[in-house]
C-alpha cells in the first residue's frame, strides 16, 4: 500500500515540474554556464585535463544539482502546500523516499546534459566506457540525494533556506565529490582495478549510511 | 535562592582561577620544559597547542552530536544547552586547529595550506560547525532549534569517518605518528590535559550562560502573559 502511494508523491513532483518548468530548466541552464566557464578556464594539456575533469564535472553537478535539492521543500512552502502534505495518510519515511528520488532523476536529467557536454568540450573520452561512469553517477546521485533531501528539509524551516542548504551539503558530500572525481578519473584512464572498487565502495557506503539516516531522522525535520 | 547565588559567586571565582593556572602550567610547560626540535626549531612547540585544540574541537563534535541524539528523544532543552555549547566551543577550537595548524604546515613544509587527510577532515568539521552555526541563528523556536541542530550534528558525525577514509585514499603527508624524544611526549600531555579543561570549563560555563538566558525568556514570557 506504502509502495501506491510513494509512487502518487512521486508522480505529483514529477507532474508538477513538468507543467511548471520552475526548476530543472534553471538547473540545467546553471550546469551549462559552469561547465563552459570550467572548460574555458581549462587550457590544459590532454593529461592534465584527464586528471581534473572527472573534478570538475561533479562539481558542476553538485553546484547544479543544489538547486534541484534547495526547491524539494521550498516549493511546497512557498505553495502553501507543507501542511496538506504533513496531512496525507503517508509516514514521513514515504514523504521522504518520494522526494528523494524525484532529487535522483533531476540529477539524471542533469548529467545526461552535462557528462555529454564535458566530454565535447574538453576532448577527455568520458563515455568510452559508459557501465562504470554510469555506475559512479547513479551512487553519487543516492548519496547526493539521501543528504541534501534531507537537509533541504531542515535549511528550508529557517529564514535563510536558499543560501542555507549549499553551506550545509557542499561540506557534508566532500567524500562524495573525492570518491566520484577519482572513480571518473580512473574509468577514463581503462584502470578499473582496486584502486576504482574502493572508490566506488566509498560512495555506496555514503549512499547507504545517509539514506539510512535520513529514513530515521526526516521525522524530526519534517515535525511542526 | 540566597544559596543559589552564594554557590553562583564561588562556581564564578572558581572556574576562572582553575583555568589560569591551567593555561599558565600548559604555556609554561610548553616553554621552559619542551626542548627544542633540531629541524623546525621553536615553531615545533605550536604542535603541543595544535593537537589539545584539534582533540576539543573533535571531541565537541561528538559531544554535540550525542546530546542532540538525546534531545532528540527526550525533548528536553537542557540537552541542546549542552549541544550548543559544545557547537560554539567546537567551532572556537576548530578554528585554532586551522590557524596552528597552517602556521606549522608553513614552518614544516613550506606552505600555509595542504589537502592533507587531517587538514582536509578540520577544514570541513570547521565548515559544518559554521553551517550549523547559521542554521540555528536563523530559526527563533527553541525546540525547532534545537531539532535541526541535532539532525545537522548527527549528520555531521556520520559523515567524519568517511572524510578520513576519502582523504586519506585521495593523498596524505601528515607525519601519522611522529617520533618525539619522552619529555616532548610529557609536555604534549600536560598540554592536551590543561587545555582540556580549559575547555571544558569553558563549555560548561557556557552551557550555564544559556540555562540562565532560556530561564529569562521564560520569565519574561510569564511576566509578558
Amino acid at each position: 500500500m506504502q509502495y501506491k502511494k510513494l509512487y502518487w508523491m512521486i508522480s505529483k513532483d514529477l507532474l508538477s515540474e513538468c507543467r511548471s518548468l520552475r526548476v530543472w530548466p534553471a538547473m540545467l541552464l546553471l550546469g551549462v554556464v559552469v561547465a563552459l566557464m570550467f572548460a574555458m578556464q581549462t587550457d590544459l594539456p590532454p593529461d592534465g585535463l584527464r586528471r581534473i575533469v572527472g573534478g570538475l564535472l561533479w562539481l558542476t553537478i553538485f553546484f547544479a544539482g543544489t538547486l534541484a535539492l534547495d526547491r524539494s521543500f521550498a516549493a511546497e512552502r512557498e505553495d502553501g502546500c507543507w501542511e496538506g502534505l504533513l496531512c496525507y495518510p503517508v509516514s514521513p519515511t514515504c514523504i521522504y523516499l518520494a522526494k528523494l528520488i524525484v532529487n535522483v532523476v533531476a540529477l539524471a536529467a542533469l548529467e545526461c546534459v552535462l557528462i555529454p557536454l564535458f566530454a565535447i568540450l574538453t576532448d577527455v573520452p568520458l563515455l568510452a566506457h559508459p557501465g562504470p561512469v554510469i555506475a559512479v553517477a547513479v551512487l553519487e546521485n543516492l548519496g547526493l540525494a539521501a543528504v541534501g533531501t534531507l537537509l533541504s528539509a531542515v535549511a528550508n524551516t529557517g529564514r535563510q533556506s536558499s543560501y542555507l542548504l549549499p553551506l550545509l551539503v557542499l561540506p557534508t558530500v566532500i567524500p562524495l565529490v573525492l570518491g566520484a572525481a577519482e572513480a571518473t578519473r580512473l574509468a577514463v584512464e581503462h584502470d578499473f582495478g582496486p584502486a576504482w572498487w574502493r572508490w566506488v565502495q566509498l560512495l555506496a557506503a555514503f549512499a547507504i549510511v545517509f539514506i539510512t539516516a535520513g529514513i530515521v531522522l526526516f521525522e524530526f525535520a519534517v515535525e511542526e | 535562592m540566597l544559596e543559589t547565588a552564594n554557590s553562583r559567586s564561588l562556581y564564578d571565582f572558581l572556574w576562572p582561577a582553575v583555568a589560569a593556572v591551567m593555561v599558565t602550567t600548559a604555556i609554561a610547560a610548553i616553554f621552559l620544559l619542551a626542548p627544542t626540535e633540531e629541524t623546525m626549531g621553536a615553531a615545533q612547540r605550536i604542535v603541543y597547542i595544535h593537537v589539545s585544540v584539534a582533540w576539543m574541537g573533535l571531541a565537541s563534535f561528538v559531544l554535540m552530536a550525542v546530546t542532540g541524539g538525546i534531545y532528540l528523544f527526550r525533548r528536553d532543552l537542557a540537552w541542546d544547552h549542552w549541544s550548543r555549547a559544545a557547537l560554539e566551543i567546537g567551532w572556537l577550537c576548530c578554528s585554532l586547529t586551522l590557524a596552528t595548524g597552517s602556521l606549522w604546515a608553513h614552518a614544516a613544509w613550506n606552505t600555509w595550506w595542504t589537502w592533507d587527510p587531517r587538514l582536509t577532515t578540520a577544514f570541513v568539521l570547521w565548515a559544518m560547525y559554521s553551517a550549523a552555526l547559521v542554521l540555528r541563528s536563523g530559526v527563533e523556536d527553541p525546540h525547532r532549534r534545537a531539532r535541526m541542530g541535532a539532525i545537522v550534528a548527527i549528520v555531521g558525525v556520520l559523515d567524519v569517518p568517511l572524510v578520513v577514509m576519502a582523504t586519506r585514499w585521495f593523498r596524505g603527508i601528515h607525519p601519522k605518528s611522529p617520533h618525539m624524544e619522552p619529555t616532548m611526549r610529557l609536555v604534549l600531555l600536560i598540554s592536551v590535559v590543561c587545555f582540556t579543561v580549559f575547555f571544558a570549563m569553558l563549555l560548561l560555563l557556557r552551557r550555564s550562560q544559556l540555562r540562565v538566558a532560556d530561564m529569562l525568556e521564560d520569565l519574561q514570557a510569564q511576566a509578558e502573559a
